[in-house]
Formats: structure tokens, sequence, C-alpha cells
């Protein structure tokens, strides 16, 4: 009959008190069931059976505080035996079981499973599916795994799965975030805050850096007049939930243009060109302290709606850290806007090994003479391409562009 | 530091390593006046005379049992097989002998032999001559087993595996034979049993076995260019002994890891190495150990069968990706 003594639940750990027992006597549990909440020095942690069985004895009472090896319980052997062991127990002793079990099972069935794969119908919970580093830090950081969403193949429980529930939301993205700002000597600059940079920084830098460094890059400007894309807007907003932004318009845009200029939706790689059969528009967003890229796959054939969607959920991963390796790679093109800070137009880094990127600029109202030589206002937007020129020449980047403004201008296509 | 291909860097270690010790010598079929099938021994007979260069028949198990008798009188034999699939007729001398003589005379003799072939696909040379049997030496105790990937390697494994005292099974590529690299002028010998980590990375290692470790190169360079996965690379370059630190250091680190060798799953360097990852580094990994390895089949002729038969970039990557989603 094995007895379950005051588990080591952090290493300065000495001794642990009984916060709550979320099993009574009687109570079968199965392995990785969480039978008690215990504080320790450093938190409260749940603690989980580990055989399956039947509790036979609550030695410790809710508030006792004792040393770690003390016993706390004494679970049975689960099994026929156990049963037998059980009904002995009954005979003998009947008046002691009576009043807890009753009324104690009815207030505690929610803890017992929280948000667990649900235990299949003959009663047998699942084995957590988790690698075995996660399962090593789980242990470690005292992370419940039956908590937990695995984004591992096969919804394995992964490493950074761990460690971003240890810290409350971190991603596999930003898996450590830098460490406490160093403070370095004072001087003329006054205080020098030193930051490591984060991984995802790093890999900013450097493909930043290599863009810039082998990328011979060049500008195409196109004024679009929005006006008839405001309308349109105006008018889904009535029917769509979430109404598409422009920006989502734009990304439609540019992904049936790509369609039409395959050299745009390509790159330059090792003295070739690659052109991709798949139109994956990157988004960028941007984060804390950094700049994410999530791919919306195939917008091409995606509707308006679907992209306003698929956008929206991505910005909203990228926001709480949640974003994974897949959802970032994988980009045959980028689209990068900062009209919403009332920037009018500029240039960006291209993504390497991507051809192009194309920025977008603020809406504007402006006075804008019609083919008769009348002013009028217009909504004026402006869109740059920049472009490699190893694989993206003037003509076509033009082409591209205008197929593009000449979308944004007609809009009623997009909306199909 | 001057560029040479893999092959001019393997006879440049055949030659200084007979200049500066009289008792190496080499034997094989058409090494001498045909200067080799792969042209390794190119300017040796001419150079070092028939004495020391010696054209043989056609007769593996007597050219490695010779190189294995001359070795124990005091001999440093460096024999060559047109192939590592031809080695098989020699296995008798190679596994029952040159390995365990030192073992079975108490260490009263020893067999500093080397053993040159090229192993390996892409020529269309068939089933006859186009495996990878470097899984077949490394079980064997008693025996080293080097698998050099660049030509700094090819040469300083080389003139260490001739000054070795131990038989040494030197397993070339074929289609590496005219790959350039930068080798070291005056290099001395590398040392067995040491890894090289090929390129850094924190997110996957990938260890590539000879010709896979250039594979794996390509591979690690577009995992990070198209999927942000920086793969850190390691090239054992030799297989016993094996330099299990480096690579346990690596998947501590990584938590996931990637094998690619060009022999047969069943049994293979990769089905090993996974068996010793998984002992030494269990708690670290974040994802099965995955192989990439040759189709088990034998090697076809068929141009295109042959190369569905062993493993590409995209294969690499793909067992990459695996370690992180489904793919």
């Amino acid at each position: 009959m094995p007895e379950i003594t005051m588990p080591r639940l952090s290493d300065s750990m000495e001794e642990g008190t009984i916060l709550k027992w979320l099993v009574s006597e009687g109570d079968e549990v199965k392995r990785g069931q969480p039978i008690a909440e215990i504080e320790t020095d450093k938190a409260n942690m749940t603690y989980e059976a580990d055989s399956d069985g039947t509790v036979t004895e609550l030695v410790a009472s809710e508030g006792d505080t004792l040393a770690i090896g003390e016993v706390i319980a004494v679970i049975g052997e689960g099994d026929s035996s156990g049963a037998e062991r059980k009904q002995e127990e009954k005979a003998e002793e009947p008046e002691d079981k009576e009043e807890p079990e009753p009324q104690e099972r009815e207030e505690e069935p929610e803890p017992q499973k929280p948000r667990r794969t649900a235990p299949s119908p003959n009663g047998g919970g699942e084995r957590v599916k988790a690698s075995p580093v996660a399962r090593r830090m789980a242990g470690e950081m005292g992370v419940e795994l039956a908590e937990l969403e695995g984004s591992g193949p096969g919804g394995r429980i992964v490493k950074a799965d761990v460690e971003a529930a240890s810290k409350g939301g971190a991603t596999r993205a930003e898996p450590a975030p830098a460490a406490e700002p160093e403070r370095g000597e004072a001087g003329a600059k006054g205080q020098v805050e030193i930051h490591e940079l984060t991984r995802l920084q790093r890999t900013i830098t450097r493909r930043m850096a290599e863009s810039k460094a082998t990328a011979p890059d060049f500008l195409l400007e196109a004024e679009v007049d929005m006006t008839a894309a405001v309308e349109l807007r105006a008018r889904l907003k009535q029917v769509a939930d979430p109404a598409p932004s422009y920006n989502d318009m734009v990304v439609k845009a540019a992904a049936s243009a790509l369609r039409e200029h395959p050299r745009v939706n390509a790159a330059y790689r090792d003295g070739k060109f690659e052109l991709y059969s798949r139109v994956n528009v990157g988004v960028a967003v941007a984060a804390q302290d950094a700049l994410v890229v999530p791919t919306i796959f195939d917008a091409d054939s995606k509707s308006l709606g679907r992209i306003a969607s698929d956008a929206r959920a991505l910005a909203g991963k990228v926001r709480e850290g949640k974003i994974t390796p897949p959802e970032v790679s994988g980009g045959t093109f980028t689209v990068s806007n900062l009209g919403m800070y009332g920037i009018d137009r500029f240039s960006a880094v291209i993504n390497p090994p991507q051809a192009a990127i194309l920025t977008v600029g603020a809406l504007k109202k402006r006075a804008v003479p019609d083919d008769r030589g009348r002013i009028r206002a217009r909504e004026m937007m402006a869109l740059t391409l920049v472009c490699d020129h190893r694989i993206l020449y003037g003509a076509d980047g033009a082409a591209f562009l205008a197929r593009v403004r000449a979308l944004l201008e007609s809009p009623l296509s997009l909306a199909l | 530091m001057p560029e040479m291909r893999y092959r001019e860097a393997l006879n440049e270690a055949l030659r200084e390593e007979m200049e500066a010790d009289e008792s190496v010598f080499l034997m094989g079929e058409d090494i001498g006046v045909f200067q080799g099938a792969f042209k390794v021994t190119k300017g040796l007979l001419e150079e070092f005379g028939e004495r020391r260069v010696r054209d043989t028949p056609i007769s593996e198990n007597t050219i490695v049992g010779m190189g294995v008798g001359s070795a124990m009188v005091g001999l440093r034999p460096v024999v060559e097989l047109m192939t590592v699939n031809f080695s098989l007729l020699a296995m008798d001398q190679i596994v029952n002998h040159a390995a365990a003589v030192r073992y079975m005379f108490g260490g009263q003799v020893s067999c500093p032999l080397v053993i040159r072939m090229p192993g390996g696909a892409g020529h269309q040379l068939g089933p006859t001559h186009s495996h990878s049997f470097e899984a077949w030496y490394l079980h064997v105790p008693g025996l080293l087993v080097a698998v050099p990937s660049t030509p700094a390697d090819a040469k300083g494994l080389l003139k260490a595996a001739i000054r070795d005292d131990n038989p040494v099974i030197f397993i070339e590529h074929e289609t590496l034979y005219g790959q350039k690299g930068e080798v070291p002028e005056n290099g001395g010998p590398a040392r067995f049993g040491e890894a090289a980590i090929r390129r850094e990375g924190d997110d996957v290692t990938i260890v590539g076995i000879s010709r896979m470790a250039v594979t794996a190169a390509k591979a690690a360079e577009t995992l990070s260019s198209e999927h942000e996965i920086e793969a850190e690379l390691i090239d054992p370059r030799t297989l016993r002994p094996l330099d299990m630190d480096t690579i346990v250091e690596s998947v501590k680190k990584t938590n996931r890891a990637v094998i690619a060798e060009e022999g047969w799953p069943h049994g293979g360097v990769g089905a090993n190495l996974a068996a010793l990852i998984q002992e030494q580094a269990f708690d670290y990994l974040d994802s099965p150990v995955l192989r990439v390895t040759g189709a088990d089949v034998p090697m076809p002729y068929s141009k295109p069968l042959e190369q569905a038969a062993f493993p590409h970039e995209e294969h690499v990557v793909q067992a990459a990706l695996a370690t992180f989603r489904d793919v």
C-alpha cells in the first residue's frame, strides 16, 4: 500500500502545508490526477497522484504543515485487490466513512479535471503527450502539463509550451526575454542601459543587414485614389464582422496581382530565380520590441472577408506572443503599413529572399483635379514598392504596382 | 590557405606521409600505372617507385591480407580498394584479423593499416559499386572509421590514420573527389574523435555523415532563410571514435536532432546514433530523434531511381521541420 509523502516541490522547500484535499477517502484516483493543493515556500502547487489506486486514508488534514517525507495520505492499489481492501475497510469502519465522502465529492468535481484531455468513457485518463524535456521542465517549474495545449507535432507539449506557461504567455518567437537591463558606466551620455537582444531581435538584425548588403533595391511609388474603396468599406462594415480594413484590401489586391505577375511572387537565390506556386502574403506586425511578419497563406484564393479574419487572428497571436514558427514562415511577399501613424509614404527593407515589399501610407483627403480639371477632394493613399533589382526590373515592378492600383481604384472585384 | 580538391588533398597526405616515413607504402588495384580509379595516387608511382606503390591483381582479400601481415611486422601499409562494395570480399581479413590481432596477441603486435575506399551513390555505378557501408565497419571493435567530408579533413584525417597504430577504415565519397576547399598549408594530422561544428544554431541539431554533411549544410541555409530555423550542423568526421560529447551538448541546447546519412535505415549509422542520443540526452529531447537515410533498396542504376534512393537537401529540411510540427 503506497504511502504518499510530502513531496519536494521546490529546491529550497523543507516543509509544506496542505491547503486543500482535492480527493476524499474512498475515491478512486488515476495517475496524474491532482489530489492536493500544497503550499510551499515558493508557491501554491497542485500535487498529482503518481499511481492509480484508491485513497484509503488522508493522514494529514487541511492546514497541517509537514516536513518533506512525512506521510500525508495512503493510496491502495486500484484494481481488484484494492477493491477488496476497500470493502474490508468499509466493513470494519463504517461510521468513519459516512460524512465526509458524499458532500465533499459534490463540491470538488472541478479541480479534478482542469481542461485535461477528456477521460475515455471507461474511466482511464489518457497519458498527456509531452516531450521528455517538456516533462522534466514542467516538473522543475511546477507547471501542470495536463493544463497545457501542445504546439508540437500531433499536439505534443514541447519545451516552448512549458516555458510559455511558466512565464505566462512568452512564446517560441520570444523564447528568452532579454535579461534585466545591465547598467554600464556613466559617461558623457549619462548612464548606459545595455539590453541583450532576444533571439528574435538577433534574427531581425542579421536578416535586415543581409538584405541591405545584398539586394540592390529601388523604389516605385504610386498614389492610389481610394475613394471607391472607402465607400466599399463603409458598405462592407454593415454586413461583415470583422469589416475588412484598407490593409486587408491592399493584401487582397496585391495577392491577385501577384498571381498575374509571377516574377514578383519569387526570389533571387544563389544565381537562380525561384518562382513560387503559392501566393503567401506576409503582413508586418509590430510586436513589443520586435517585428513579426505572420503569413496569410494562399491569399490570392481567399476572400476579402477571410483575409480580414486571418489577419485579425494572426495579429492577435503576435500581440499575445502566441505566434508559432510555421505561421511566420513561408511568405512569398510582404506588405507593411504605417498609415495608422499618419506616415504618408515610406521605404522598407526587403524581407529576404523575397523579390519585393509593398508599403502602405496613410489615407488622406487631398485636392485632386479630375478629368476636366475640376478640383475634387479625393481619398488618396501612397503605395511604395521596394524591389530587388536582381530579379525585378523597373518595368516588371511598375506593371505589378499599376495592377494593384487599378484593383484598389475599382475595388468591387476585391469583395468577390 | 590554398584551395585544392578532395582528391588532391588525399594525394598530398599520401605524399607527405610517404616522404616522412619510409615504412609507409601503397597497394591496390590500378593505383600505380593507372594512378588510381579516382586519381588519388596520381604521380606517386613515379615519385616513389614500384617498391612503395604496388599495383595488385584483383584480389581484395589478399590485398588486405598482405596489408595486415606487413603491418604486423612493422610497415605502415595504405591499401586502396576500388569501392567500399569490394571490401566485402576482404571482410575476413578486416574483421577477423586486422581488427582483432592486437587483441589476440595481447598487445604484442599491432596493425597500423589504412584501408582507403570510396562509397556513396550519384554516378550511376549500380548496386555493386555505390553503397554506403559505414555502419558495417562502425560495428566492429578494433577498427577506427573515418568519413571526411571536406578536403581539409580528407588530408588531416588520412595523415592521422597513417600515423595511428590501429587499423583504420577510411571511407571517401565518390562525389566529393572533385570538391574544392581550403586546406591549411603544412597542416598536421587531424584528431580522431573530434567532431566539427560546421554551423552554429539554437533550434535543431543536424548530424551529417560524409557527403550528407555537405547536403545538410545547404539544408541548414534553407531552414534559416525560409523557415527561421537555425540549425546547428555537426560533422562527426570519425564514427569510431565518435565525439558524442559535442553531439549531446548540442542536443541539450537545441532539444532536437536529425541525423542524415546515405546508408540503409535498418541498423544504420543513424539508428546507432539515435540510440546513443536518447540514452544520453533523453530528458533534453523535444521531439523523437529523426533520421534521413538512403532508401531501403539496392542502389539502382537508373539515374532518376538512383537520385531518389539517397537523401537530398529537401529531405533534410523536411525532417528538421518535422521536429517542430506536423509536415
